[in-house]
Parts: C-alpha cells; sequence; structure tokens
C-alpha cells in the first residue's frame, strides 16, 4: 500500500517518474489537472467562494495537519505566508532524498491554477531549504510585494538568519500563477531586498 | 497516541517525519495521481509506475526484506499501519507467510468519508506495488478482497498459483 506518512517521498519520486515520460509539459498538466483540480478541489472550492478567507481556512487546516512551521498574515488585501519549516521539503531534506530536479517548483504548480481561477495572483520566494514566502493578490492588484518585515513584522521568513546560507539558492515568482514564470534570483537583488 | 510506542515502531520505517502518523488529506492526491496516470499513460501505464516505484523508492526496504525475512516484513507493516491515521489492521506471522489482515483500509476509508471518487482499480495497487517489492525481496505477495478490506499475504517462498485478478474487489465510490 502506498501510504501517506511518507508522502512527500514518494510524491518528489512521482515528479522524477512523470518527467521521464512526457518532460515538462506532463510535470506541469500533473500539478495543473490531478492536484489543482482533483486532489485539492477542497481547496479550489473554498478558495473561489471565500476569496481571502478561504485561504485562510484552507491553509489553517492543512498546514496544521501536516504540522508545518508557519504564519499567516493578513494585510490590507492581501494574504501572506511565512514558511519556516516546510513540511514537505523538510522531510526530503530529513530522510536524503531528491529525485526530482526541483521538488519546490510543485507548490506553485498547483496553488498557481487554483489562484488563476479564483482571479487571484502571486508572488513568492523560495531558498530550496525548507522556507518560502508568499503573497496573494486580486489579479490586477499591481502593488509589489511587502518589503521584508513590512507585513509580517518579525515573522517575514527574510529576516531568519537562516534565510540566505550556504545551501540556498533562490527562485523567484512574480505576480504570475504559472511555474513557467520562474526567476532564479539573488537574494540581494530579488524582492527579499526591494 | 502514545509516542514512546510510536517512535519505537517507526523505527522499522526507511524514512522518518517528526510526527506520528501522516495527514490523511494525502490520500486525496494518491488517488488523483492513480487517475492522472491512467488517464494520460493508460492502465499498463499505471502498472508499469507501480512497479517501478516498488523496486527503486522502496529499494531500502525490499533490501531489509531479503536480509531480515518475513519478521523484517511483520515489522515493516506493523509500523507502517501504525503510522497511518484511522485504519484497522492485523499483522500476523504463520506458516512461511506473513499475513495483513485489513479490516478498514484507511485510503479508502478517509477518500469515502469525503465523498472523493474513487479510481475503480485503486485496491490493484496494493497487488502491483506489493508484488513488485516482494520480487525484488526474492518472495512473492498476493491480494484478496478490496474496497476498503482485504488480506494481503507475503510469502516467503512464491507460491506457483499467479495472482487471481478476480479476486481484487473494484472501489465502489460514493
Amino acid at each position: 500500500m502506498l501510504g501517506c506518512y511518507d508522502f512527500c517521498g514518494h510524491y518528489d519520486w512521482t515528479f522524477a517518474w512523470l518527467h521521464e515520460q512526457g518532460g515538462d509539459a506532463l510535470l506541469r498538466d500533473y500539478w495543473r489537472e490531478a492536484i489543482a483540480g482533483d486532489s485539492q478541489r477542497h481547496a479550489s472550492q473554498l478558495i473561489e467562494e471565500l476569496g481571502f478567507e478561504g485561504m485562510k481556512k484552507y491553509w489553517a487546516h492543512t498546514l496544521e495537519e501536516e504540522a508545518a512551521g508557519y504564519t499567516m498574515t493578513e494585510g490590507d488585501a492581501v494574504i501572506r505566508i511565512d514558511m519556516h519549516e516546510c513540511p514537505s521539503k523538510g522531510f526530503l531534506l530529513r530522510n536524503n532524498l531528491s529525485h526530482s530536479t526541483d521538488y519546490c517548483d510543485h507548490c506553485i504548480g498547483w496553488i498557481g491554477p487554483v489562484m488563476e481561477k479564483a482571479g487571484f495572483t502571486i508572488d513568492h520566494e523560495h531558498n530550496h531549504c525548507g522556507k518560502c514566502w508568499w503573497e496573494m493578490r486580486r489579479t490586477g492588484d499591481e502593488r509589489p510585494p511587502s518589503t521584508p518585515g513590512e507585513l509580517a513584522d518579525k515573522a517575514d521568513v527574510r529576516s531568519a538568519s537562516d534565510w540566505i546560507n550556504p545551501e540556498a539558492s533562490f527562485d523567484l515568482f512574480q505576480k504570475t500563477t504559472s511555474v513557467e514564470n520562474k526567476e532564479p534570483a539573488n537574494p540581494d537583488q530579488s524582492a527579499s531586498s526591494i | 497516541m502514545d509516542k514512546t510506542h510510536s517512535v519505537m515502531k517507526a523505527g522499522n520505517l526507511p524514512y522518518h517525519d517528526t510526527k506520528p502518523q501522516g495527514a490523511a488529506d494525502f490520500y486525496f492526491a494518491i488517488n488523483a495521481t492513480f487517475r492522472f496516470i491512467q488517464d494520460r499513460l493508460g492502465r499498463q501505464g499505471w502498472i508499469a509506475y507501480l512497479r517501478q516505484l516498488g523496486a527503486r523508492y522502496f529499494a531500502p526496504v525490499n533490501d531489509s526484506w531479503r536480509q531480515g525475512g518475513l519478521p523484517a516484513v511483520a515489522g515493516y507493516w506493523r509500523a507502517f499501519f501504525a503510522a497511518e491515521p484511522g485504519g484497522a489492521v492485523e499483522v500476523r506471522e504463520e506458516a512461511g507467510t506473513v499475513v495483513l489482515d485489513i479490516g478498514r483500509c484507511p485510503a479508502i476509508h478517509h477518500l469515502k468519508t469525503h465523498a472523493r471518487e474513487v479510481v475503480p482499480s485503486y485496491c490493484e495497487h496494493c497487488y502491483h506495488l506489493g508484488q513488485a517489492r516482494a520480487e525484488a525481496a526474492g518472495m512473492a505477495m498476493r491480494l484478496e478482497g478490496g474496497d476498503g478490506q482485504c488480506r494481503h499475504v507475503y510469502f516467503a517462498h512464491p507460491p506457483e498459483t499467479p495472482q487471481d485478478m478476480s479476486a481484487i474487489r473494484a472501489v465502489t465510490s460514493c
């Protein structure tokens, strides 16, 4: 039986297997159709119906269930999540698992289509070490992401001492809902220090 | 759940998490993954996925079964089901086999509780995955039942008779 205890391990392996079968296109279709459209349709429904309130309800439930170390901050027409200890990437790091080329892409790979359908856009950055931040705004809201500490104060993951570390490499997504719009980022020049 | 007990049990698993049990909503993703692969790559593609997953991702477990024999198989499955939420499973060793009597499958239970449309052949995955893993350990696995209640048997010496696929029940969705 395929279980949920080590789900992140075989999820990562599955990304690599799908990529072998059909490249980036099949993997992106998988995140969009199977994860966003099927597995996480409860998230999609909540966010479409309730907007920011739906995001709060969904992530409060799922991040508690996954025992994540995170904070969620609500600002003026924006929801921000600071992930200090990603339970998913953390599982891979603790167990020395790395089958797929960029595991962290899967999050925007499915959250992006959910947000697009519900009328939101995303600013997001991850350091591939279990830390990331997200800001969700209504599509058409062109305000830039917050500066470090501006919205989440001390909970801002960009203020953490290990946000920048020797193992970290940064990917940045700006005002998008597509995993294809990835910008490799230098944290000195990225939204971390805007 | 007693934390000390669960940590001891988890010692038989190849990969460890910080929490004693997994998040049941991940069964939604497993079900959706099966549907996607069947739709895109067909039934044979899905079976190939499961067999490769069994042989490659689970290689550390398969190696421990090969080295430890049936006690290692039994220990693994006790630890496995202790870490899956919502199941009711008895694991026992008897006459050259390990038998898993699954009175309530945690995955099917969670999927049905949340009114998910379950892939009809969902229960077959346990056979294709389990048999690939057993083969890698020099054993065999057979499955009977499904749709929430079933019996898995691991044989130290592979039986001559192949798996009867008609013995695996399709899942009925709500």
